[in-house]
């Protein structure tokens, strides 16, 4: 009775909680900026490890998560109640940061459209030390391989979204999961 | 068809690992992986990795506090959007270029509040505060200059107070859309002083925009 407690009054607070945030996001969408950083509070850590997975760098992501909070407001009223917010503010997440990959991808070196490795500093030759952190061996694969390896493997899309996500064809998509598996597994191995 | 000689292919393997194997191929590759340790081993060790770099990555993040300073920013580059629209809403005719001007003033200021917002506390400061020792007569100054605006736009807004139930509804609604523009650049300000006080830019801004204020009050009581 006593260890039902807890759990009962943690569901009971994560539906007010909930709740909370869904109120939010319909004063939101009536233009009230006071409901939105309620939006921007319930939602900005994990924003911030979206961008930070996929850029690897913290001030960029900061960056990134003030892009993906106002482009949210900007397109609040496309916003269908139908769907979770949380779905739809992710995906427009990924697509802000997309954006900005792309925009950066002329001056990646390492980095070329058909994904080919260039030799480098950062370039899969180099065998990184067994307890590499994950996140600094992420930072060293090829922009176009970390995309394709976060979208497909942490976030869960298919390779046909990431075709359309990215501009790539699915077989590009395949082709840079399965090189960045293999540069990981070359890097965080002994 | 697999043997043990050739192998799997990097496409079978992969998609074993990741489940995504054709409903066709599964069988012939089960049967391989059954038989053949190395394509095995090869296929554990992707599994492996996605299962460590997904636990990895899906950990909850620890940096939730420190996101708290952007939403200033944020809010900075909202309100400026939303004085930018205000361009094409209805005003009462008269009032548009003055209102334009200073709206777009206020933009202006807010965009550059926005940016030096974006200058983190725990980063080195580049801005002005860094770069000399603050003057503080220079800042007495400016901050007298704000609270004289200040003092004065009370005044006007007492007078507007009076004038308010013989206006128009829409003049009265776009004048009203128009000063909390204003107020919200000014309370933006106001929070960015708090957190950097010997900033002489920041402080400027601040007594800019309650001019800029003034002079939207001063033309409110006017018409």
């Amino acid at each position: 009775m006593n260890a039902r407690a807890p759990e009962s009054s943690r569901i009971t607070s994560a539906e007010s909680d909930s709740a909370r945030v869904g109120d939010a996001v319909r004063r939101a969408r009536q233009g009230d900026v006071g409901a939105f950083e309620i939006v921007y509070r319930a939602y900005a850590a994990r924003m911030y490890a979206l961008c930070r997975r996929m850029t690897g760098d913290d001030a960029q992501s900061r960056d990134l998560v003030q892009d993906v909070f106002v482009r949210a407001w900007e397109r609040l009223t496309t916003f269908r109640e139908q769907s979770a917010f949380g779905t739809w503010l992710y995906r427009l997440g990924v697509n802000v940061v997309l954006e900005q990959l792309r925009s950066r991808k002329r001056d990646d070196t390492r980095h070329t459209d058909a994904g080919e490795w260039i030799a480098g500093p950062g370039s899969m030759g180099d065998r990184l030390d067994a307890r590499m952190d994950l996140d600094a061996a992420l930072a060293r694969l090829p922009a176009g391989a970390r995309t394709v390896f976060l979208l497909h493997d942490i976030e869960g899309y298919s390779h046909d979204e990431i075709a359309q996500m990215t501009g790539i064809a699915p077989g590009t998509s395949r082709a840079q999961l399965w090189r960045a598996r293999r540069a990981l597994m070359g890097m965080l191995d002994a | 068809m697999t043997d043990q000689t050739t192998h799997l292919t990097e496409d079978d393997r992969q998609s074993a690992a990741d489940g995504t194997l054709p409903v066709e191929r599964r069988a012939d590759v089960e049967a391989h992986l059954a038989d053949c340790d190395a394509c095995a081993a090869d296929v554990a060790r992707i599994t492996e990795l996605m299962k460590r770099t997904r636990d990895a990555m899906l950990a909850p993040p620890s940096e939730t506090a420190s996101l708290d300073d952007l939403w200033s920013p944020i809010r900075a580059r909202i309100e400026a959007s939303k004085v930018v629209s205000l361009g094409t809403g209805a005003r009462p005719s008269n009032s548009r270029p003055l209102i334009s001007l200073i709206v777009g003033g206020i933009a202006a200021a807010l965009l550059l509040t926005a940016v030096m917002l974006r200058v983190r506390p725990s980063e080195p400061r580049t801005s002005a505060t860094a770069q000399a020792t603050p003057d503080t007569s220079v800042l007495r100054a400016v901050s007298d200059s704000a609270t004289a605006y200040e003092a004065e736009a009370q005044i006007l807004l007492d007078r507007l107070e009076i004038q308010r139930a013989t206006m128009r509804p829409e003049a009265r609604a776009a004048i009203d859309r128009n000063l909390h523009t204003v107020d919200v650049a000014i309370a933006e300000l106001k929070d960015a002083i708090a957190r950097d006080p010997n900033n002489p830019a920041l402080r400027q801004l601040l007594a800019t925009s309650y001019r800029q204020k003034v002079e939207l009050l001063k033309r409110a009581n006017a018409s």
